[in-house]
């Protein structure tokens, strides 16, 4: 009985998340990197001081933790292209220098911890993967996208 | 004193022997506890993490290398077969070493377990034989050609894999554990008897 009261609980606060947090943030992406950065990589649990207040801490945690799973299957789930796309909204959001996150996300791969706990390690490697190849096809379009140098443009 | 000798030396052999068997560590009893969670834990692993078919799909998906040969720079779109030649080599290699496991797991139980049906058992071992066979060739066939190489071959392998899972759960079906009825029920039940 208490334990699917619970159960209750935690799925109120997911929807409660989803509704008035995670419905502000339009990729995936940014979503996951949102939900990675509620845990406390000390003891893996999550934290959310606004979802604690209306619940407990305990349901906070196991709904951000159920959150995060599902958020991560999303991304799983979308194909390369889905993937770029979801960069090009990250990168919105953030408002940093393309060129700063490229470097940044190439020599930390924050994405790394940002996979939930008890991931299967092949899944949480081919998401990794992704990201990395989604990365380079970002990187490359952008390089496309900017003006070229005046002197690219003289003829020889 | 040459008997004194004898016996020192029949001695120190029973205790050499002794120590050798202590340093053997911790032998797993066959059909142990321990063996049957291990191999549900397996069974699990292959059924969650590798065959669903949303999994295979996502690895083995035609549409990314499309679209990369689409949008992305030759050096991008070597990159990319790289990654998913090495994914997919991951993939099998779990896949083979899961089953290998189980088939020892199935071969330690069919020794203790006279429950298990020996026509099943037999089947299951055919089973196992030819999977693991066709994992060691899309195994080659990934690393020779990369991982768009075989889809029908890897279309058997999921198919094999899945049946041998379903043989697997069926042969350890009986050591399933009905769930405790509550107290009232089984109350009830014995009242109407």
């Amino acid at each position: 009985m208490d334990s699917s009261l619970r159960r209750a609980d935690v799925q109120t606060a997911a929807d409660d998340l989803r509704r008035r947090t995670l419905s502000q943030m339009p990729g995936a992406l940014e979503r996951l990197i949102y939900l990675a950065s509620t845990r406390d990589y000390n003891n893996g649990l999550y934290y959310h001081d606004g979802l604690a207040s209306r619940f407990s801490e305990i349901v906070a945690c196991q709904a951000l933790a159920d959150c995060h799973r599902e958020v991560f299957h999303e991304l799983f789930e979308c194909s390369l292209e889905d993937l770029v796309r979801q960069l090009d909204f990250y990168v919105e959001s953030t408002r940093t220098a393309p060129g700063d996150l490229i470097a940044a996300w190439r020599n930390l791969e924050p994405y790394r911890v940002a996979v939930p706990a008890a991931t299967d390690p092949l899944a949480s490697d081919f998401l990794c993967s992704n990201i990395k190849i989604a990365l380079a096809v970002w990187e490359s379009r952008l390089d496309a996208r900017l003006p070229r140098k005046p002197d690219a443009w003289l003829p020889r | 004193m040459i008997g004194l000798i004898l016996s020192l030396f029949v001695g120190v052999g029973l205790l050499a022997i002794l120590v050798l068997l202590a340093r053997r560590g911790n032998p797993r009893v066959e059909g142990s506890a321990q063996q049957l969670v291990e191999a549900r834990q397996t069974l699990d692993m292959v059924q969650l993490g590798l065959l669903p078919r949303d999994i295979v799909e996502r690895i083995f998906a035609t549409q990314d290398l499309e679209y990369v040969t689409r949008v992305a720079p030759a050096e991008v779109q070597r990159a990319f077969l790289r990654e998913r030649k090495r994914i997919a080599i991951a993939w099998v290699e779990r896949l083979r070493s899961s089953f290998v496991k189980l088939m020892r797991l199935h071969r330690a139980q069919a020794r203790v377990y006279p429950q298990l049906s020996l026509r099943k058992e037999i089947g299951l071992g055919i089973n196992f034989v030819a999977l693991l066979a066709t994992c060691g060739a899309l195994q080659v066939a990934f690393r020779l050609r990369g991982p768009y190489a075989a889809p029908r071959m890897l279309e058997t392998a999921t198919a094999a894999a899945a049946r041998v899972c379903m043989i697997s759960e069926e042969s350890l079906a009986f050591l399933k554990t009905e769930p405790l009825r509550p107290l009232e029920d089984r109350a009830r039940g014995s009242e109407a008897v």
